[in-house]
């Protein structure tokens, strides 16, 4: 869309799960009612200290090693200084000389391409309170005040918008891998600022930089990243590149458009320093190994996995790897024994679209793989035909019962061998004017013995079975 | 109310008194010293009579420096910032002492959230010493030390950032004791400076220091910095026999000859020190003189401002008026906590807030704040050295008795010597570090100080005692001069 | 020397949100010429700059982190009892305008 090369950088705020906040012992979860999750230390009373929460500092290092970056030996936290009515301590504590990871890097899938993105760091830090604007006052509610959350900051590597928007998919993923955040942008858990600026295609120095902060969804870090360069690449080519300042912007959502806050003249000196409240911590490598070998393997590597090693098309693998419960599912069915290719078909067709339908989590999904298997395996024996195989499911998640009741009862096919030798027997003998005609050539009367076999079991004998019988009895 | 905690419990337990008559004589005593002397924010008319039980301090009123958080009663931090705040949660330190029956009957003045060294600076006015009102009682824990020097109670909290405890216990006469960092919990204590801030308290003797303190400390859940105290019990370790034990002094800080300008007090001051040292021999232990790089004692100071400012200007972004203290006026919220600040800070700490921001400046870190705290480092080492061929550094506090009050210097003047300053050292490396009295000039107390190695109060507790038992200041009362 | 200017003391007075007169100013300048004086003698100690700044009281690595356990949040009564303008369960400022630095 330009003629110029965008050299993209990326700051993504997640908000960790977890019960307690992450330097106070009140709640960490949404809640309706202002100011009901709240501590003395999430309000900054005079005297408070903060405590940190462990889970959040193992989630933290999780992320870390899951980005491949480097752990610091000791743990520590920075103060921001800054004032705002939304930071009640007047600092926010994260980390800043030792963050939990530096010099990560993730791979990337962007239109079928793969692209590593060097990660500058990830540190642990607290959220401020929230502000609800009224006409001429504004209103502060602290619940938020102290969740944890997790900062990434890329290195300029990223060269459009699609791969901006690529790498946090591919970050929402992993964060959902792991289980350490919903990581769900309708709720405000993720937010990015992003960093833009154009240069020619053989330059060596970046161009000027522009940030744009507070972008809140995906769709919106595109639009702003690709009016940004847009915006600069217009003035660029009309000769007028010293009109693009190093600058703080905003995005605006009706306008689609970004809109200047400050320039790099006013930016602030957060005049960093060390939380002396919070001990330096030596990170013990034990728990760190633990920490390692709890981290689920994630959904590229997965997909490479279903590819080479399960033949799945690269389609079917992307949809299954999409969620990581889709991916434990149909990982449960391979280790039941269901073959690759049944599985992902079953997964990607009937059962997301029933879960869709139903809009529940696969978690809550009747069929589990153990039941599933009860129906894959009628199947592949001949006891059901696809059609009923289908028909079972269906009626499996209706009623709620398991598929093999189904399977077993009325409905279901004959494929008993006994029983249907001693049925053919049975009609054979009946028949012995039929058979001498057909042993002396008439053919046609084998679809006969056939059809007397189907009137007989009203029409339940399996069909591949009762065809194998009457031609061992009939051409012997 | 001149007795001692083990005294008055005796006389509890017994019946001679209850607490509640106790009470009563402490508070009519607060009255008339605050008319005298100006040490409190705050007295507690309504206090309570508690249950006399096995614990010494059962029964007994004691005094609370006016930057521990206390529930439902006005806490201030001396700052007009805070001057109708009351908070709904007790400090932990707090809650262990009315956990052990202890009663607060007043909640004593300080130089504004400890920061200031003269008793001058509390919001509602100047701390008079109780030996001279014409002189001060240094601070910060200013009220703290004039009332338990007064005879108010056997003991107030105190809390010691640089020597807020110590310094003001030298001039008002009586003993002045932080434990190591981390002892005490500082959930609820107002924070000047964090990695320097401790809780601690002021007494007329040394056993009543490890009595109140033993209630005072543990591990708390809500102070990381906390450590676990409890096979430590300070009063119960407290034998008097020293034998053995060596003790040294800095060369540097105790010969007159490296004054070249002595006052008379100076010289007075370091001569009943040094008569002192020779006296205590006796008791079967060593002094010794060590020698410490004077550069290093030098910085000391500005090193001292430096950090302590760096933290102070962070720890209090929270007082900006808008969910505590008075509103500021303004047409919008940055204008309304600019006028709180501006009228609710004295001079003093607004000068060392601009100070810490500048320190604190990206291009200004290197060189002023790391540097600071690289120096810190060198100066914990150099005592830490000392703390393992001795168990403890004794040295004169100050340069002589309590000054007069219209000499008071807030700013850090050239001049300043370094013998007025070393117990920051103390803050440094979270030494242990108690003051008692040894002796009188002009009819003044001057006083000595014991520092230690970290976690080793109890052996710093029985040397201060076996000391103190060899003076004659030992649960002395102010008497006014001239 | 130094660049500690009485532009630069109002500049960050403004920033600390504090309001001050030309003297305060001045007595900032004086102040600070003392400390400055004293620091950069420190530059002057041999290896100062492979001395590893010092800023946690007590060094032992050995404390422990907080387990994940939530509890009961204060009482609106208790968090709002301080302040003097509330709106509802909220506490109520100015509108606050322009975007939030974070």
């Amino acid at each position: 869309m330009s003629q110029y090369k965008a050299v993209i950088g990326l700051e993504m705020h997640c908000e960790l799960k977890s019960n307690s906040k992450v330097f106070s012992s009140a709640r960490n979860s949404y809640n309706e009612i202002p100011n009901d999750n709240i501590s003395a230390v999430d309000m900054g009373f005079p005297g408070i200290l903060p405590v940190v929460n462990k889970k959040c500092v193992h989630d933290a290092l999780m992320m870390s090693i899951a980005l491949n970056c480097k752990q610091p030996e000791f743990m520590y936290f920075d103060r921001k200084n800054y004032y705002y009515p939304d930071l009640p301590k007047g600092y926010q504590i994260t980390q800043m000389e030792s963050p939990v990871g530096i010099n990560g890097s993730l791979e990337i899938e962007c239109n079928g391409i793969r692209k590593k993105i060097a990660i500058h760091d990830i540190h642990l830090e607290e959220d401020t309170a929230s502000l609800d604007h009224y006409y001429d006052t504004s209103c502060i509610d602290y619940n938020r005040a102290g969740v944890p959350l997790l900062e990434l900051v890329t290195e300029p590597c990223l060269s459009s918008a699609d791969e901006a928007v690529a790498f946090l998919e591919t970050m929402r993923s992993i964060y959902k891998y792991c289980r350490i955040s919903e990581a769900d942008t309708k709720k405000g858990q993720i937010r990015c600022d992003v960093n833009v600026s154009i240069m020619e295609e053989n330059d060596k120095e970046l161009g000027t930089r522009v940030e744009v902060k507070n972008v809140n969804s995906f769709s919106n870090v595109y639009a702003a990243i690709n009016y940004e360069i847009k915006r600069q690449s217009e003035l660029k080519s009309q000769g007028r590149y010293n009109e693009v300042e190093q600058e703080t912007r905003r995005y605006d959502e009706e306008s689609g458009k970004t809109i200047r806050m400050r320039s790099k003249a006013d930016a602030i000196d957060y005049k960093y320093s060390v939380e002396p409240n919070i001990p330096k911590f030596k990170i013990d490598p034990a728990w760190l190994k633990e920490i390692t070998s709890s981290i689920p393997l994630l959904a590229l590597e997965r997909k490479d996995k279903y590819i080479k090693e399960l033949n799945l098309s690269d389609y079917d693998a992307g949809v299954i790897v999409k969620e990581r419960e889709y991916a434990d599912y149909f990982e449960t069915c391979i280790d039941l024994g269901i073959d690759a290719k049944t599985a992902s078909n079953w997964l990607t067709t009937q059962i997301l679209g029933e879960i869709n339908h139903q809009e529940i989590n696969l978690a809550d999904f009747y069929i589990t793989p153990v039941l599933l298997k009860q129906i894959i395996d009628a199947l592949n024996v001949g006891t059901i035909s696809s059609k009923q195989a289908k028909e079972i499911f269906y009626k499996a998640v209706e009623e709620k019962k398991e598929p093999k009741s189904f399977i077993n009862s009325d409905s279901a096919q004959i494929s008993n061998r006994e029983e249907l030798e001693a049925i053919i027997k049975k009609i054979l003998e009946e028949n012995p004017q039929q058979i001498e005609q057909y042993k002396n050539g008439k053919d046609n009367l084998f679809d006969y013995f056939v059809g007397q076999v189907m009137k007989n079991t009203k029409g339940k004998a399996n069909p591949i079975i009762t065809k194998e019988i009457l031609r061992n009895n009939l051409d012997k | 109310m001149n007795k001692t905690i083990e005294e008055l419990h005796e006389l509890l337990k017994n019946k001679t008194i209850t607490s509640q008559e106790l009470i009563k004589e402490s508070l009519k005593k607060s009255h008339e010293v605050n008319e005298k002397y100006n040490a409190f924010v705050t007295i507690l008319d309504d206090a309570k009579e508690t249950p006399i039980t096995d614990n010494l301090l059962s029964g007994i009123p004691f005094g609370i420096k006016d930057n521990y958080s206390t529930k439902d009663i006005l806490s201030t931090g001396s700052s007009n910032t805070l001057k109708n705040y009351v908070p709904f949660f007790n400090a932990t330190a707090v809650e262990k002492l009315l956990n052990a029956g202890a009663v607060p009957v007043n909640k004593t003045v300080l130089d504004e959230f400890g920061m200031g060294g003269t008793g001058t600076t509390g919001h509602t006015g100047v701390v008079k010493n109780p030996w001279d009102p014409k002189r001060m009682t240094a601070g910060s824990s200013a009220g703290s030390a004039c009332a338990v020097a007064a005879g108010v109670y056997p003991y107030a909290l105190g809390s010691d950032t640089g020597d807020s405890i110590r310094k003001p216990a030298a001039y008002c006469g009586i003993v002045g004791y932080k434990p190591t960092y981390g002892m005490i919990s500082r959930y609820g204590l107002f924070p000047f400076a964090s990695s320097l801030d401790h809780c601690g308290v002021l007494t007329r003797s040394v056993k009543d220091a490890a009595i109140v303190v033993d209630n005072m400390k543990g591990l708390d859940e809500k102070d990381m910095t906390t450590w676990d105290s409890s096979p430590i019990n300070l009063f119960q370790s407290i034998t008097g026999d020293i034998k053995g034990k060596k003790l040294c002094y800095i060369k540097e800080l105790c010969d007159i000859n490296y004054y070249p300008d002595p006052s008379n007090e100076l010289k007075e001051h370091l001569k009943n020190f040094r008569e002192k040292l020779e006296n205590f021999k006796s008791l079967g232990i060593e002094i010794e003189s060590v020698s410490v790089d004077q550069n290093l004692l030098n910085a000391l100071p500005s090193v001292y401002v430096a950090i302590s400012c760096v933290e102070a200007t962070s720890n209090m972004s929270n007082l900006t008026g808008i969910i505590f203290g008075p509103r500021g006026k303004g047409k919008n919220v940055t204008e309304m906590m600019m006028d709180h600040r501006t009228t609710g800070f004295s001079p003093l700490i607004k000068r060392r807030f601009i100070i810490g921001s500048y320190i604190l400046q990206k291009e200004n870190q290197e060189r002023y704040f790391k540097n600071a705290c690289r120096v810190r480092r060198l100066l914990v080492n150099t005592w830490k050295k000392l703390f393992e061929k001795y168990d403890a550094v004794i040295l004169p506090v100050g340069s002589g008795p309590a000054k007069y009050l219209d000499e008071e210097k807030e700013t850090l003047s050239k001049d300043t010597q370094v013998l007025e300053e070393h117990l920051q050292i103390g803050n440094f490396g979270g030494f242990p570090s108690i003051t008692i009295p040894d002796g009188f000039i002009n009819n003044l107390p001057v006083a000595l100080n014991i520092t230690g190695n970290c976690y080793d109060d109890a052996n710093i507790l029985n040397i201060a005692y076996a000391l103190e038992s060899s003076m004659d200041y030992k649960n002395q009362i102010a008497k006014e001069v001239e | 020397m130094n660049n500690f200017t009485e532009e630069l003391v109002d500049d960050l007075a403004a920033k600390l949100l504090i309001g001050l007169s030309k003297e305060e100013n001045k007595m900032v300048l004086d102040e600070f010429a003392i400390i400055d004086e004293n620091l950069r003698k420190v530059e002057t100690i041999p290896n100062i700059k492979e001395v590893e700044p010092m800023t946690h009281t007590l060094d032992d690595f050995t404390f422990s982190l907080r387990s994940d356990t939530a509890y009961d949040s204060i009482s609106i009564e208790d968090a709002l009892k301080n302040c003097e303008v509330i709106e509802g369960r909220e506490v109520e400022v100015p509108k606050v305008v322009g975007g939030n630095d974070e």
